[in-house]
């Protein structure tokens, strides 16, 4: 298993219902991906503002690492973990 | 769903470690009363504490981020295991071991390298769950102590407390943890042992001597490989065999620690839960993805290391009085040398230049270097500080200048700003909004 920095802004689809935001989907390259499950989501405080981080099982069964960083409402991409 | 546990280290005489109703808690604390503080014993003085522990922490999470780990041997670490999964555990593989031994134990671990960051997000979550039932926690990485002392009222079954809260954590995280909860820290942190992982059981302090007996001496507080060893040369092998020596004895086998491990031995540990708001020591180091004796290198690392050391400082409000600069030469051997300030300081230029002298005193040998660390303690709050009456104008000068620095970081990444000598780690490293992608960040606190 092996981890690739992306580090890229990205139009994600997002749910905010009931007080949480769960993304659904977000859009790299043109492609969209359809997000099928979130593994985990955590909050990163280490910064003045918190950054709303998930990990994501993609429909290529592909693991995305994303976050939505608080102090501007942007999505981000961090990582892909690739197997091998 | 945690499974809770509550079963007896020996599973022959349930007498040993058991589940306390509330009456019974209420009699510890009526202990307290006749004993007194100085009086303490392996009877208890009152006390309840909680000890949490995460399993397997940073495999575990790194198990939650990918799903296709879940189920199979996975280490964490670079060059020794800082953790494993319990799938690896089933294999021999413990935390410290070395990756090589890792790897010929069990081939089909998968090894990562680790989120040190992921994993203290992580951990936050978690002690904001034991805040909730104690007023009083002492954190650790991937362990917590928690006083629950005088609570009883407010929980009135403190298993109970326990069990939601750790329901809370499953359901927060995704994350097991093991709770003890005994008279004091010692005993809460080995009853726990009995029932890992995510189990939960208490001992009470009356049981303290009989639990203790049979336990082999490593379990014990304070006895780590090297007193392990020395006192398996003597045969002692047990916890119970432990007490047959006099305190003059242990006192002269151990120093001062031979002084704690006679009263640990008898159940007694009358360490208090303190919420370290000043933490005793600030650590940065890594290793090299190559070793090197490149001294641009090592000294722009350093720099780099003092950098994000310092931060952490100004950021708790506190200034080092110590710095010391530890080495890993790339045949194994190391060493580490310490130094006082002349005055208290979280500016980088002034806490750098000891570091680099203490990096030029000891990178003596003709040997790459494997790892470089850095560490500030011996704290003081700035604000309980005398400061130098002549230089009072420039290090306020320079204060505000590190405060600026700070708020360009924490708002645009500490990578954004990059000194002096720094800079030549551009290219041999990568970077990201975090600064240098490091080999093997530190993950201690």
């Amino acid at each position: 298993m092996r981890h690739e920095r992306i580090d890229e802004a990205i139009a994600v689809r997002a749910d905010f219902r009931g007080g949480r935001v769960t993304p659904i989907a977000f859009q790299r390259r043109g492609r969209e991906h359809r997000i099928t499950r979130v593994n985990a989501r955590w909050v990163d405080r280490s910064s003045r503002h918190p950054h709303f981080c998930f990990s994501v099982t993609v429909e290529s069964g592909d693991v995305y690492q994303l976050q939505l960083r608080g102090a501007d409402l942007v999505w981000w991409l961090d990582s892909v973990a690739l197997e091998g | 769903m945690s499974r809770d546990r509550i079963h007896s280290p020996r599973h022959d005489d349930e007498a040993h470690v058991r589940p306390l109703s509330a009456d019974r808690v209420a009699t510890d604390a009526g202990i307290a009363g006749i004993a007194g503080p100085a009086g303490t014993t392996s009877r208890g003085d009152g006390r309840v504490i909680l000890h949490v522990d995460i399993d397997a922490f940073f495999a575990a999470i790194e198990q939650r981020l990918d799903p296709r780990l879940r189920g199979r041997p996975v280490i964490v670490g670079a060059g020794v295991i800082a953790s494993c999964s319990y799938e690896a555990r089933a294999f021999g593989l413990r935390a410290g071991m070395p990756l090589g031994e890792a790897k010929r134990l069990c081939p089909q671990a998968l090894v990562l390298d680790g989120h040190a960051q992921v994993y203290r997000c992580f951990a936050e979550e978690i002690f904001a769950r034991c805040r909730e039932v104690a007023p009083q926690v002492e954190t650790y990485l991937d362990e917590a102590y928690c006083d629950l002392t005088g609570t009883e009222r407010l929980h009135r079954d403190l298993l109970e407390a326990a069990r939601a809260m750790k329901r809370a954590i499953l359901e927060a995280t995704g994350l097991t943890v093991t709770c003890g909860i005994g008279p004091n820290r010692m005993l809460a942190k080995l009853v726990g042992k009995t029932v890992k992982p995510d189990g939960l059981a208490r001992i009470e302090a009356a049981d303290a001597e009989a639990f203790l007996l049979d336990r082999p001496i490593e379990q014990l507080a304070g006895v780590g490989h090297a007193h392990a060893g020395t006192l398996r040369s003597m045969n002692l092998r047990t916890i119970g065999d432990l007490r047959a020596l006099p305190l003059e004895v242990l006192v002269a086998l151990f120093g001062a620690n031979g002084r704690l491990l006679h009263e640990r031995c008898r159940g007694r540990d009358t360490a208090p839960v303190t919420e370290r708001e000043i933490p005793l020591s600030i650590s940065r180091e890594t290793s090299f993805h190559r070793d090197t004796a490149d001294r641009a290198e090592l000294e722009g690392m350093l720099e780099y290391l003092t950098g994000r050391a310092c931060r952490a400082a100004r950021e708790l409000g506190i200034r080092p009085r110590t710095v010391s600069v530890r080495l890993r030469y790339a045949d194994g051997e190391g060493g580490e040398r310490a130094r006082s300030l002349g005055q208290p300081s979280d500016a980088d230029p002034v806490v750098l230049e000891l570091a680099l002298d203490l990096l030029r005193r000891q990178f003596t040998r003709r040997v790459a270097l494997h790892a470089l660390g850095l560490t500030l303690s011996n704290f003081v709050r700035c604000d309980g500080e005398q400061g130098s009456l002549f230089d009072e104008r420039e290090a306020g000068r320079r204060a505000a200048l590190f405060r600026a620095f700070d708020r360009v970081r924490c708002a645009y990444g500490h990578g954004v700003l990059v000194s002096g000598r720094a800079l030549h780690l551009r290219g041999r490293l990568e970077e990201d909004r975090h600064g240098f992608v490091l080999r093997t960040p530190s993950l201690t606190k």
